[in-house]
Formats: structure tokens, C-alpha cells, sequence
């Protein structure tokens, strides 16, 4: 079994040498793509990151009303705010806490808000925040009907259109990766595909002879998994080198509020992630091509 | 032993390639299958081949019914097969060992066991010397030498052989032949060599098959080309002859016809 394995191992690197022009158009063909796929994994990744930041910052206040008094009181709308699909979780804060806030936030209007410390015009707030930011418009709808509940706050519109936005890109380039990896596949499938026309007496001595689809299918698997690794070394090393660039010239923000990811252990994860990719590539595209030669006689 | 009843092939566009076949190859014969082109001689190798099964009927090869043969297992089966074809089909870019080994790698064949029987295979087509030259260096003959070599590596008990003489010279086409004959004499290869060439036939007399539009028409044997010619050309002077009888007799009754008319 190791004798055959390592058969295979070894013809596949002759298939590559013996066809090195095709197997060099092969191989730019799956870099390119492989290029594109980084690029956009850097851009999705970041997007997720900085959605899920995002919807984590934004929370909802829902003002107590002023006639909720006891504790006993504050402690079942809790409950019943917990209980809401969506929630992670709630906060309160008296008004005395929350008075203490904006003269704190505000020190230039400190001495206007003194003059209703006595008379307290703030709500008790529950501070919620949720787990998804597209549940948001929910959880608000559903907070305003706890009984002890005034109103609820949110960020105002611009938040949901931000969130919004945001998962959008992420969808878009979500879909974008995986048609660059379904256009690198098919790329590969017709290299190979020109690659197994111009080796046909191969295969078919090996069909006459009688060997084994899976004997004659293996080495053209190998050269597709190398080509796949091959063609996966440059853009990894771009990505890398333009990532440490990029990240070392902005100060690791991007428009000054965005944190970039941290490129360790972010380039290592995508490197594993575009040699995997070409390698599953390689292999598919190989498997299908020469499937597709083996099938057209019996 | 090849067993073919009642068999019939039709293509899908229609063409009806081979019509109720019954034919018997017994192990170790050496048969000849003649016939024009498009006669359907491929076919019926395609078919002992399993390349394609029969629309009717039964394909019997050592007890094996080929139509019925699983897909798994065609490469095990062909594994019993040879085949030659006119234009070698070798890799060109390999020596004369590595082609012939290549076929015996295709069906993992141990390395020990592979260079002995390349060796042995190599004496036996009389290659010996020539082991390490290119392919596409050799001669013709020795190219149709080493595509034998390959097709009889793995101990076929049939070896097939579509015009294996069609690109070669009358001399070294008598030394292919004879090789032919040495592989049925000493590994009692069952051999079917389909071919044109009338001087091969003549040369080495064997049992003749002659398929012509489908239909087995002759079958003998040491018939040779030319006994088959001749009685193809007997039998047009029997039918010419016939037809200048014909229009004699109606020229005779039209005369008469004219002579009663005109009361001459």
C-alpha cells in the first residue's frame, strides 16, 4: 500500500514536470484566485469582527417608570427583561446613578443639572443588551410591553442601518469567497482537463492493460493537490506582507475608530485557511476532470 | 475459449455493426479476421474488449458473459485481454523497459517480479539489446515488438491484434507474424489478429474468419485471402454470365416479338 502511495507521489510530481507549461497555467490561474479569495477572508473576517463589536456596544434602556418603586418590583421586571428571546443580559442603574452619569460626562453643565438634584427627573434603566444585533427591533418591541417599563431607547435609526450594512457586506463577501473558490475549482478542471487530452495513450494503456480507475485517477489527484499548494504559496505571502504593511502604517485602526485584528494569531489561521482551500481545489477540480475522461468509455 | 451466440451490435445513431453472430474460438487458436472496412471487425473486438456489450445476445470469454460483466470488475477481466494496435500506441518519451513495465505497474506488480518479466518478454520479442533506447528512436517493427511486449506482459489469455502489420514493410510484417506465432506456440496465447494484408494470410495460412457488412461469410480454415477472393470472383462471373443470359433470351423474345408483329 506505501509502495503504491509513494507510486503515486512520484508520478504526480512527473506528471508536473512532463507537463510543466500546462501545469504553470495551472498553477497562475489557482494564485490569482487564491489572491482574490485572501483578500476578501481579510475583508469578511474584519467586517465580522467589527459587526459583532458592533451589535456588542449597542444596548437598549428601558426607562422604569417613576410609580415602580420597591425592589421587589425592579427585581420581576428584571426577571421578565431576562426572559426575552434575545437578551444577554440587563443592568440596572438607579436615577441617583444615572444623575451621577451626565454630570460626570457633562462637567461644563454640571452646575445646571445641580439644580435638579433634589428633585430627580432621570428613570431607573435597565441597560440591555442583546446577543444578536439583528434581534434588536425585537427585544425593543418585546421590552416596551413589560409591565413597569416607560419607553425604550435605542441609538436611533442610524444603528440599524449600520447594522444592517454591515451583515450585508459580510453576506456579499461571504458569497463572493465561495464563487472565487467554485471558479478556482473549474479553473483547475480544465487545466487538468487539457492536461489528461494530451495524455490519453496513458490512460488508455492503463485501462487495456487493466488497471484500476482509482489506480489511474490517483496521480492526476496528486498533481491537483500540488498544484493546489503551489498555487496558494504566493498569495499567503502576499497577504501576510500586505497585512503587517497595512497594520503597521494605519497603527493596527482603521478610520481612526476600527481596530484591525491582530496578525498573529489572524495570518496564521488564513494561511492554513488558502493552502487548505488550494489543496481541497486542486484535488476536486483533478477529481472531477479526470472522472469525467474515465467515464466516456466503459 | 471465445463463445459468441446469436450476437448482434447496433450503434446508437442506428447502424446495425454486427447481425447474429454465432461464432467458437478455442484456447490456444491462432485466427485470422478479414473484411472490408466498416465490415464491423472493430466492433466485435470492441466487444471482446468490453469496450461496448452486445444490443442482443451473448459474448462468452473463458466462461465470463461480457455483457453482464459489473463495471467494478472490467479491469480485472481485461487484465486476461491484449490488445495491438497499427499505430503502437507507445510513450514516447519512455524507454523500451518502461513501456513494457508500465503495463505491469498499471496492475501493481511487485518490482522484483516486473524487471524479470520485462526481461523475460523482452527476449521472447527479441528486444533484448534494445531495452534502454527511446520509443520513438526504434524502428517500426521494433516499436510493433515492444507494443506486443506490453500487451503480452501480463500473461493475457488472448491477445488481440487490429492490423498490427498495416504500417509495416512485407518483410518485417512476416517477422511480426512469426512472433505472433512463437507467443501462441510458447505461452499458448490464444491469438486473433484482424487484418488486410493478403501476403500475411497467405504467408502463414490459419483459420480465416471473413465478416462482411456484419454477417460471418466465410469461415475456414487455411483459407487464405486469395481463396477468398477467388470465390468472391467466381461468383461474380457466375452472376455476369448469368445477366448476359438474361439479356440475351429477352433480345431473342424481342425479335420474335417483331418478326410475328411485322409477319416477316
Amino acid at each position: 500500500m506505501f509502495r503504491r502511495f509513494g507510486r503515486h507521489i512520484k508520478e504526480g510530481f512527473i506528471g508536473i514536470g512532463r507537463h510543466f507549461s500546462m501545469a504553470l497555467s495551472s498553477i497562475a490561474s489557482v494564485t490569482i484566485t487564491l489572491l482574490l479569495i485572501g483578500l476578501f477572508l481579510v475583508l469578511v473576517v474584519n467586517l465580522n469582527v467589527l459587526t459583532t463589536e458592533v451589535e456588542s456596544s449597542i444596548s437598549l434602556s428601558a426607562l422604569v417608570s417613576y410609580d415602580v418603586t420597591s425592589s421587589s418590583e425592579l427585581d420581576n421586571i428584571k426577571t421578565s427583561i431576562e426572559r426575552i428571546e434575545g437578551v444577554k443580559e440587563a443592568n440596572y442603574q438607579s436615577k441617583d446613578d444615572e444623575f451621577t452619569f451626565y454630570v460626570n460626562q457633562y462637567p461644563d453643565l454640571s452646575d445646571f443639572y445641580e439644580l435638579y438634584r433634589s428633585d430627580n427627573p432621570f428613570h431607573d434603566v435597565f441597560l440591555v443588551s442583546v446577543d444578536d444585533g439583528s434581534k434588536l427591533e425585537s427585544v425593543k418591541v418585546s421590552l416596551e410591553r413589560v409591565n413597569g417599563i416607560d419607553s425604550v431607547h435605542d441609538g436611533g435609526s442610524n444603528t440599524y442601518v449600520l447594522i444592517s450594512a454591515l451583515n450585508k457586506i459580510r453576506i456579499f463577501g461571504g458569497i463572493l469567497v465561495l464563487g472565487l473558490t467554485l471558479l478556482a475549482v473549474y479553473l483547475i478542471y480544465n487545466t487538468i482537463h487539457i492536461t489528461i487530452e494530451a495524455r490519453e495513450t496513458e490512460i488508455w494503456i492503463m485501462r487495456n492493460v487493466g488497471a484500476k480507475n482509482g489506480f489511474i485517477r490517483a496521480p492526476f489527484l496528486v498533481e491537483g493537490v500540488i498544484i493546489g499548494i503551489l498555487g496558494s504559496i504566493i498569495p499567503i505571502g502576499i497577504i501576510i506582507g500586505g497585512y503587517l504593511y497595512a497594520f503597521d502604517i494605519s497603527g493596527g485602526i482603521i478610520l481612526g475608530v476600527f481596530d484591525l485584528l491582530q496578525p498573529y494569531p489572524f495570518l496564521l489561521y488564513l494561511s492554513c485557511t488558502l493552502l487548505c482551500i488550494g489543496v481541497v481545489v486542486g484535488f476536486i477540480g483533478s477529481y472531477f476532470s479526470v472522472t469525467r475522461s474515465l467515464r466516456r468509455t466503459r | 475459449m471465445i463463445k459468441l451466440s446469436n450476437v448482434s451490435y447496433r450503434y446508437s445513431d442506428g447502424t446495425h455493426a454486427l447481425h447474429d453472430i454465432n461464432l467458437e474460438i478455442n484456447d490456444g487458436e491462432f485466427v485470422y479476421i478479414t473484411g472490408t472496412t466498416g465490415s464491423g471487425k472493430s466492433t466485435l473486438i470492441k466487444l471482446l474488449d468490453t469496450e461496448v456489450v452486445p444490443t442482443k445476445g451473448t459474448v462468452e470469454v473463458n466462461g465470463v458473459n461480457v455483457g453482464k460483466l459489473r463495471y467494478s470488475k472490467v479491469p480485472l477481466y481485461r487484465r486476461t485481454i491484449g490488445v495491438v494496435f497499427q499505430e503502437y500506441r507507445l510513450l514516447e518519451k519512455k524507454t523500451v523497459f518502461e513501456n513494457i513495465a508500465f503495463a505491469l505497474e498499471a496492475v501493481d506488480t511487485p518490482k522484483v517480479k516486473l524487471r524479470k518479466r520485462v526481461r523475460e518478454v523482452l527476449k521472447l520479442v527479441d528486444l533484448s539489446d534494445k531495452y534502454s533506447s527511446m520509443a520513438k528512436k526504434i524502428s517500426g517493427g521494433q516499436q510493433q515488438r515492444t507494443a506486443i511486449a506490453r500487451a503480452i506482459a501480463n500473461k493475457p489469455k488472448i491477445l488481440i491484434a487490429d492490423e498490427p502489420t498495416g504500417n509495416l514493410d512485407p518483410t518485417t510484417s512476416d517477422e511480426i507474424i512469426s512472433l505472433f506465432e512463437k507467443i501462441n506456440k510458447e505461452e499458448g496465447t490464444t491469438i486473433l489478429i484482424v487484418t488486410h494484408d493478403a501476403d500475411v494470410v497467405r504467408n502463414h495460412p490459419k483459420r480465416t474468419i471473413k465478416i462482411e457488412q456484419g454477417h460471418i461469410v466465410d469461415d475456414r480454415f487455411g483459407a487464405t485471402i486469395d481463396d477468398i477472393a477467388k470465390a468472391e470472383m467466381e461468383e461474380t462471373q457466375q452472376l455476369e454470365l448469368t445477366r448476359q443470359e438474361q439479356i440475351i433470351k429477352e433480345e431473342e423474345e424481342s425479335a420474335k416479338k417483331i418478326e410475328a408483329e411485322y409477319n416477316v
